[in-house]
């Protein structure tokens, strides 16, 4: 009894280093994807979270349109404000999205991420910038063929540029906001501006909320497959 | 990630709406009305005498339509067609289930946070995990 009780500290004298190596090696890969389940888990929360506190800014946007929507049936008529006016003939829609998948998050869940644009502001965009490619090609000529102009007016044609882009943008968009309310008649009450306002702001948080949407199902699929 | 399914990029995609005449009306105010060369809107009006088939043939219209990214239907309408809008899990279009004047939204019935309640569950996971 005595031998065999002896004998076997005699045999592990080596045998219990490689144990531990691989009990620390098999700890530090445990903790290493015990981390990572937290970070996905941290993350899933976070997108939760958001998307909560999403949910409440758009039911805010939406009472705060919906008040201003019955402030004009109120000053304008109930049969001025009305579904029955919508117009039925064929029309695109200003208001669109730009869908793309992103890859960022490894997840067997595709992630899709959505972009509002708003009121073809993209298609003008896109406009001004062929048109301004235009504009600039004699312009760049004549530069050429003259002494050259001091960084001063340099910076001042990249200003004036910029500010005409800008007013161009905000009266394209004030031009788009118009002709959705023209449904309503010439003359609107102020209140339907505001409701567009609103709605508009409904339609960038609902953006966000679909991006948190999408942001938690990735998460949520990555948990679950690990 | 080899198996997963990717998602097309598309350029100009619409928004759908299946809500009441305020939210509908206020949405259309922003810019989203889409009426195509067939007189198909991209929206359905819910009034009282809407019934239950119309929704649910209007969901089923939107969430087929490849133009269609996001589905934004008010949460009492999707409450009336529950069973269809828990089984919907495409990614696009998303279905969001939005407030409206009379329903205040409730985070226990959307569907999105169904999907997902569970991980809150500590015996789910654990079974999960065995």
């Amino acid at each position: 009894m005595a031998a065999a009780t002896e004998e076997p500290p005699a045999s592990t004298g080596s045998v219990p280093r490689v144990d531990e190596a691989e009990e620390v090696h098999e700890a530090t890969e445990g903790g290493r994807l015990e981390r990572d389940d937290d970070d996905e888990i941290l993350r899933f929360m976070d997108s939760l979270d958001g998307y909560l506190l999403l949910m409440d800014s758009l039911s805010s946007a939406l009472r705060l349109g919906w008040l201003d929507l019955a402030s004009a049936r109120h000053s304008m008529g109930t049969s001025r404000v009305s579904s029955t006016l919508f117009d039925h003939k064929e029309q695109s829609a200003a208001t669109k999205l730009q869908v793309v998948d992103s890859t960022d998050i490894q997840s067997s869940e595709p992630n899709p991420y959505f972009v509002l644009s708003k009121w073809h502001l993209e298609e003008k965009l896109s406009s001004n910038d062929a048109v301004s490619a235009q504009d600039t090609k004699p312009k760049l000529r004549f530069r050429g063929s003259t002494t050259a102009p001091e960084d001063g007016n340099h910076q001042s044609d990249a200003a004036l540029a910029e500010s005409s882009a800008c007013v161009d943008t905000s009266s394209h968009v004030q031009r788009a906001r118009s002709k959705a309310l023209s449904v309503y008649g010439a003359l609107v009450s102020p209140k339907l501006r505001t409701a567009q306002i609103s709605f508009e702001t409904a339609l960038e948080v609902i953006v966000e909320l679909a991006n948190s949407r999408s942001n938690m199902l990735a998460s949520f699929s990555q948990i679950k497959d690990e | 990630m080899a198996g997963r399914p990717s998602i097309p990029t598309i350029s100009s995609a619409l928004i759908a709406i299946i809500a009441d005449e305020d939210t509908v009306t206020g949405f259309l105010l922003a810019g989203v009305g889409n009426v195509d060369l067939r007189k198909k809107t991209n929206y359905l009006i819910i009034d009282n005498k809407t019934t239950v088939k119309q929704i649910e043939d209007a969901f089923k219209e939107f969430t087929t339509r490849e133009d269609i990214a996001i589905v934004l239907i008010s949460q009492y309408v999707a409450n009336m067609i529950r069973f269809l809008v828990d089984s919907y899990n495409r990614p696009v279009p998303a279905i969001l289930e939005i407030p409206s004047k009379d329903h205040p939204y409730d985070p226990a019935h959307d569907s999105v946070l169904s999907r997902v309640k569970y991980l809150f569950s500590a015996e789910s996971v654990a079974s999960d995990r065995r």
